[in-house]
């Protein structure tokens, strides 16, 4: 178990102390773990060299944007297949799951042409739309909605409540574990999707963190220190997510299983 | 009476707005997955380029070129040795860490936090991390090994090294996603069972493979699908660590799709696209197959 616990944490340890490393580090042989000296160069030189800030953007206002509308697309979907009879329902759920089954690669040449024809190809709309919706979303928020007591909305229409106000005053706000889990898969996902947004954004103004570093890296132009910064800089934002929101991230992953 | 009027109109609202919740999913849903599906589907059956030019009819002529193209068959071949090395042994590390990791305190909570913190990361990030420390140069673990008497590994560098080497890494990144899915499992396993057990005079291996495993069937079976699913498409980490060599040792069949509609010239997104439903096919029936195989083995063990 230590020595798992070793090989996990060796390289995130070696990847903060090399952010330090000075460029001439790297050159020696053999290799050593620990620092000479400790230095910002890297980091300076990132600022400098990277648009690193517009990457960073870039995921904000893409995985962000994506988490907010999902979580209410899903969510008054989940809704609707929870809670509520209607004619097609079955059909439409299925096609539903089905979704869940088609990989990425089969959908992203024809999604390509479609954002091309669409004129949205390398724009924010391209990137966050087709996103919006999705199935583990649906699934996840319909089962939240599922599990609550029946006659909620019994007792809200006699109240005078009308469909929106019931879901938005009284049921949503019930499934609020269920809502931070998804809101956090999504992030998850999205901030460090790579195929995706490698292809549906083409110049450097539109990348993400992600797809923007494997670029940057596949070319082997930069030094190795500033490539290990970005890397860091890259992760930093959604580690710190973690460290604060852990219950959350655990939580939420430990009920997927459970619910399939 | 305007009262019992209003109750009526009220009664009749919630199917009406049941397709109002829905429209926003299954507009996304229609216009960004089943019309690039059926279009993938048409488009396989083309002579499309990335230059959108005029494209014809061709009949079956892709699919037949597959059957005949040797990169298609080490791509295969590259994606299905990627999930035999990866799967099994991800799986049973995060159920053996899991099962060890059970109880709740506060060394058990640490240990689960950091196993998870990989699976956080962005797999680009990583990946770059790993071809740094793996690196036969400068890399810090190649120099571990020659100092433990195996000198001069390549690592990624070595045709034979490099997937098995990829799949580490991966199962590196993803044991402890893994691990937390099983411990959400093992917590709804009836703590009574284990003492029962106990009683009869189970010890801790009888009671692994004769309560913990059984009962876990579902689980189990998510976790090999999902990741079933997820090692047929791999890409992230081996367009970073590799991307595709050395000497097309680890060009899957994503790898190859990429490659051919988007990365290399003639860009021909028909060939690629018919790659596409080929590999969706197998998933469907490795899916289809495996989900058989558990769901038999849950009724048979319970």
């Amino acid at each position: 178990m230590l020595l798992l616990l070793v090989i996990v944490l060796y390289p995130f340890v070696w990847l903060i102390l090399s952010t330090f490393k000075p460029e001439s580090d790297f050159a020696v042989y053999p290799p050593h773990f620990f620092n000479t000296s400790f230095t910002i160069d890297a980091y300076v030189k990132v600022w400098s060299n990277l648009p690193l800030l517009m990457f960073l953007k870039n995921t904000i206002i893409f995985s962000g944007s994506v988490m907010v509308l999902s979580l209410l697309v899903d969510s008054m979907a989940g809704y609707a297949f929870a809670r509520i009879h209607f004619k097609g329902k079955n059909i439409m759920f299925t096609l539903v799951l089905v979704t869940m089954m088609i990989p990425f690669q089969i959908l992203m040449i024809p999604l390509y042409l479609l954002l091309y024809r669409m004129n949205i190809l390398n724009t924010f709309a391209g990137l966050i739309l087709p996103r919006v919706a999705d199935a583990f979303g649906i699934f996840l928020m319909r089962s939240a909605f599922v599990s609550l007591p029946k006659d909620l909305e019994e007792a809200a229409r006699v109240d005078g409540f009308n469909e929106l106000q019931i879901f938005f005053r009284i049921m949503f706000p019930l499934c609020k574990p269920a809502a931070i889990t998804l809101c956090i898969m999504s992030l998850m996902s999205n901030w460090n999707d790579l195929l995706y947004p490698l292809i549906l954004t083409s110049s450097t103004e539109m990348r993400t963190l992600s797809a923007g570093l494997a670029t940057l890296v596949g070319q082997r132009t930069i030094e190795y220190g500033p490539t290990l910064a970005s890397a860091l800089v890259s992760m930093l934002p959604l580690a710190i997510l973690y460290f604060f929101a852990q219950r959350y991230f655990i939580q939420g992953i430990a009920t997927t299983g459970m619910k399939s | 009476m305007s009262r019992n009027h209003h109750s009526i109109s009220f009664l009749r609202k919630p199917e009406k707005a049941a397709y109002f919740f829905l429209s926003p999913a299954a507009i996304i849903l229609a216009v960004f997955v089943f019309i690039p599906l059926g279009a993938a589907v048409i488009i396989s059956f083309q002579n499309l380029t990335i230059y959108l030019d005029p494209a014809h009819f061709v009949g079956l002529k892709n699919y037949l070129n597959i059957l005949v193209d040797p990169r298609f068959w080490n791509a295969l071949r590259n994606t299905l040795l990627f999930l035999v090395l990866e799967m099994p042994l991800h799986v049973i590390l995060g159920l053996v860490v899991a099962v060890a990791l059970s109880q709740t305190n506060l060394f058990t909570k640490f240990m689960r936090s950091v196993f998870f913190l990989p699976a956080v990361c962005s797999l680009t990030a990583i990946s770059i991390v790993w071809s740094f420390l793996l690196d036969p140069n400068m890399g810090t673990i190649p120099y571990y090994f020659e100092k433990l008497g195996f000198p001069g590994l390549q690592f990624l560098h070595d045709s034979h090294m490099a997937m098995p080497v990829v799949a580490g890494i991966t199962i590196w990144k993803n044991f402890g996603m893994t691990m937390i899915i099983f411990i959400g499992g093992l917590q709804s396993i009836p703590q009574s069972y284990y003492e029962a057990s106990e009683i009869d005079g189970a010890n801790r291996t009888d009671q692994f493979f004769h309560i913990t495993v059984p009962l876990l069937v579902p689980t189990i079976n998510f976790c090999v699908i999902t990741n079933m699913i997820g090692s047929l498409q791999v890409f992230d980490q081996i367009y970073v660590l590799t991307s595709g060599g050395p000497l097309f040792s680890t060009e899957t069949l994503v790898m190859y799709i990429y490659d051919t509609g988007f990365k290399s010239a003639p860009y021909d997104l028909s060939y690629a696209s018919a790659i596409a439903v080929v590999l969706f096919l197998i998933i469907m029936i490795i899916t289809l197959i495996s989900n058989r195989f558990f769901t038999s083995r849950e009724t048979v063990d319970m």
